[in-house]
C-alpha cells in the first residue's frame, strides 16, 4: 500500500476538457512538515489539479500521487488525506453531527470522532442544527471538520478562506501551521497570495495550467527587486552620472522623478553628490510579493487597461 | 468491520438521517392500504352481483360458484404496481440527490474506490426496496382483510407468493430508480421522468400497441409491462386456480385488469424487468465510476 511518507507528487500532469487545456504538464512535489501554497489566478487549473490528485477527475496524462500512490490505491483514503473542496456540499436537512457520522462510518472511525472534530472547528454548539441553515463560514468549518474525521496525514484545501470571516481565517491559519508542525502535509490553494502569505512556507505558482514558480516563499522574497525613487535638481545629469557608473535600469516617471533599479539609496545619493546634483527627495521601495505574483501570473486573461480620466496615484499600499 | 461493512453503514446512515424514507413511506402505505380496501370492495361487490338470482343461472351454466371468483386478487396486483412507484422514486433520489447536494464528492473521497461506494449503495437500496415491499404487501393485505370475506382472499400459500413477488418487484423498482437516477443525476428531472413514464408514457404506448394490433407479448417486454407482469401474473394465476373454467376472452381481460396483459410467466417477467434494471443500473454505474466530479 502507500508508503506513509506524506509526500504529494504531481508529475507531468495534463488535463484536457474537450478543446480546453485546463492543466498542462504540471509538476511539483509537496513535502510533509510544511504548508505549501498552491497559487494562481482563477482559471489557472488549481482546482482541476487538486481534483486529479484526489481521484475525482481523471488526468489526460501524467500522474498525481499521495504517499507514492494514486488516490484509489490508498486503501482507506479518508485516513490518509482529508480534503476541503468547493465542490463539496451537505444535505440541507442533515444535521452537522449526522453528516459527520455518515462519513465517520465510511472511513471506519468511531462516532466519538464526529463530536471531537466538531469541537475542534468550533461547531460544537451547532452539532444538531441542519447544515442547510449554516452560514458560509460555518459550512466551511464543517467541511474542515469532515476533512479531519480520519485524522489524516495530508490535508488538501481548495480556496478554504472563501466565506470565512477574519476570525475564521486566523483560526485556520494557526490550525494549518500547527498541523504541519506535527510533521504532516498541507496543500492549500488560493488565487490571492496575500491571503496565504502568512500561512505558507512553500509556494507553487501556476498560470495557464503551467508551473511558473515552485519553491520556498523565502527565495521568492529574495528575488524581489528594490527600486529607488529620487527627485533630483537635474534629472538628465543624474541619469548620465548613473549610467556612467554602469546603472542601466533607469526610468523617468511622469512626475519628474527618476526610478533606479538594482541599487540602494546610498549609492544613488553618492553618485548625485559626485555629479553635483541636488536631491530633493529620495525613497526606496520593495516590490512586494503580490507584485511578483502578479508578474508571474499576468497575461492569463490579458485585457485592455481602462482609459481613466484620473492619473493613478501611488501604488499598492 | 470490513471496508464494505463500513460503507454499507455509512449509506444506511445517509438514508436514515433525512426524512425522505418516511416521507415516501407514508404515501406508499396509504396507497397500498387504499388499494387493498378497494380491491376487497371490488371483489365483494362482484360476488354479490353474481350471487343474485338472475346471475345465478349464468354462474351455474359456467360451472362455478361466484364466491370462488377472488376478484380482490386482481386489485392486489394493480395496487402493488402503483405503490412500487414510491420505492422507485426513493431509489431514483439515491444518487441524483447526492449529485445535487454535492455530497457525492465526500462520498467518493471517503471510499476506497467508486466501485466500493456504488456497491454499498446497491446493497442498502436493495434493503430499502425490500422494506418498502413488505410495507406494501402488509398494507394491501390489511385493506383486503378489512373489506372482504375470507373466501375472497388467497390462502396462506397465495399470500406468501404475493408477498414474494411484491418484495421482488419493490427491490427491482428501487434498483431501476437508482440506475436511472445515476444516469440523469437531477433530482426533479429524474422523478418527473420516471413517474411520467410509468404512469403515462408506457400506458399510452401499451394502448397504442394494442390498437395497432401488435402482438400482445410485446407489452410484456416493456419496463412497466414486465414488472407489472411479475405481480399481475401471480394474481391472475391465483385467481384462475380457483375460478374453474374461464373462457379465453375472459382470461385476456382478467390479465389486462390485473396488469399482466401480454406478460410472460411471473418469473420470466421478473427476469425481463431484471434485464431493464441491469441496463439502467449498469449505465448509471458506468457513468458514476468514470465521470469527472467537477
Amino acid at each position: 500500500m502507500h508508503d506513509g511518507s506524506g509526500l504529494i507528487a504531481v508529475q507531468n500532469l495534463t488535463k484536457q476538457f474537450g478543446p480546453v487545456t485546463a492543466v498542462q504538464n504540471l509538476s511539483f512535489t509537496v513535502s510533509p512538515g510544511s504548508v505549501t501554497g498552491f497559487l494562481g489566478p482563477n482559471g489557472a487549473g488549481k482546482t482541476t489539479t487538486l481534483r486529479m490528485l484526489l481521484g475525482l477527475v481523471k488526468p489526460t496524462s501524467g500522474t498525481a500521487t499521495i504517499n507514492g500512490r494514486p488516490f484509489h490505491q490508498l486503501g482507506q483514503p479518508g485516513r490518509v488525506v482529508g480534503a476541503v473542496l468547493e465542490a463539496q456540499g451537505f444535505h440541507p436537512n442533515r444535521t452537522a453531527r449526522n453528516h459527520l457520522r455518515v462519513y465517520a462510518a465510511a472511513i471506519g472511525v468511531p462516532d466519538a470522532q464526529a463530536d471531537q472534530v466538531l469541537g475542534l472547528v468550533g461547531l460544537g454548539s451547532a452539532a444538531d442544527r441542519a447544515a442547510g441553515g449554516f452560514s458560509l463560514g460555518m459550512k466551511q468549518r464543517l467541511a474542515v471538520a469532515t476533512a479531519l474525521l480520519g485524522d489524516p496525514q495530508v490535508l488538501v484545501l481548495d480556496e478554504p478562506a472563501n466565506g470565512l470571516d477574519p476570525e475564521g481565517i486566523a483560526w485556520l491559519r494557526n490550525f494549518l501551521q500547527s498541523f504541519a508542525r506535527m510533521g504532516r502535509t498541507v496543500l492549500i490553494s488560493s488565487h490571492l497570495l496575500a491571503e496565504v502569505e502568512q500561512t505558507v512556507d512553500q509556494v507553487v505558482i501556476v498560470s495557464r495550467g503551467q508551473t511558473m514558480y515552485y519553491g520556498p516563499l523565502e527565495h521568492l522574497r529574495r528575488q524581489q527587486q528594490r527600486r529607488v525613487f529620487v527627485q533630483p535638481s537635474d534629472v538628465g545629469a543624474l541619469a548620465t552620472a548613473l549610467q556612467a557608473e554602469g546603472v542601466q535600469a533607469l526610468e523617468q516617471l511622469p512626475d519628474g522623478r527618476l526610478a533606479v533599479s538594482g541599487v540602494d539609496t546610498r549609492h544613488v545619493a553618492d553618485v548625485a553628490l559626485r555629479a553635483g546634483v541636488s536631491i530633493y527627495g529620495i525613497q526606496e521601495e520593495q516590490a512586494d510579493l503580490e507584485q511578483i505574483f502578479f508578474r508571474l501570473t499576468s497575461g492569463q486573461y490579458a485585457g485592455q487597461a481602462p482609459v481613466s480620466p484620473y492619473q493613478q496615484q501611488g501604488g499598492w499600499a | 468491520m470490513g471496508l464494505m461493512g463500513s460503507l454499507v453503514q455509512a449509506e444506511l446512515r445517509k438514508t436514515t438521517t433525512t426524512s425522505l424514507w418516511w416521507a415516501l413511506l407514508i404515501p406508499t402505505v396509504l396507497i397500498a392500504l387504499g388499494g387493498g380496501l378497494l380491491s376487497g370492495l371490488f371483489g365483494q361487490s362482484f360476488v354479490e352481483v353474481f350471487s343474485s338470482s338472475e346471475a345465478e343461472q349464468l354462474s351455474d351454466a359456467l360451472g362455478v360458484t361466484p364466491d370462488q371468483w377472488k376478484f380482490a386478487l386482481l386489485g392486489i396486483g394493480r395496487t402493488i404496481n402503483l405503490a412500487t412507484l414510491f420505492p422507485l422514486v426513493f431509489g431514483a433520489l439515491a444518487i441524483a440527490n447526492e449529485v445535487g447536494t454535492r455530497t457525492i464528492t465526500t462520498t467518493f473521497l471517503t471510499a476506497p474506490s467508486r466501485v466500493h461506494a456504488m456497491s454499498a449503495k446497491l446493497l442498502v437500496y436493495a434493503l430499502w426496496g425490500a422494506i418498502y415491499g413488505l410495507a406494501i404487501i402488509g398494507s394491501t393485505a390489511l385493506g383486503v382483510v378489512v373489506t372482504s370475506k375470507t373466501g375472497q382472499m388467497p390462502d396462506a400459500g397465495g399470500w406468501a407468493m404475493l408477498a414474494l413477488v411484491c418484495v421482488l418487484a419493490s427491490i427491482l423498482m428501487t434498483m431501476f430508480g437508482v440506475g436511472v437516477g445515476a444516469l440523469v443525476s437531477n433530482s426533479a428531472g429524474v422523478v418527473v421522468l420516471l413517474i411520467m413514464y410509468f404512469l403515462v408514457v408506457e400506458n399510452v404506448l401499451q394502448f397504442g400497441l394494442r390498437l395497432s394490433g401488435t402482438p400482445e407479448t410485446v407489452i410484456g417486454f416493456l419496463p412497466n409491462g414486465s414488472v407489472d407482469g411479475l405481480t399481475g401474473t401471480v394474481a391472475v394465476d391465483l385467481f384462475l386456480a380457483k375460478a374453474g373454467v374461464v373462457p379465453e376472452e375472459g382470461v385476456y381481460w382478467l390479465r389486462v385488469i390485473a396488469g399482466a396483459g401480454g406478460a410472460q410467466a411471473w418469473w420470466l417477467s421478473g427476469l425481463i424487468f431484471l434485464a431493464w434494471v441491469v441496463a439502467a443500473f449498469g449505465g448509471g454505474w458506468a457513468r458514476m465510476t468514470s465521470k469527472d466530479i467537477t
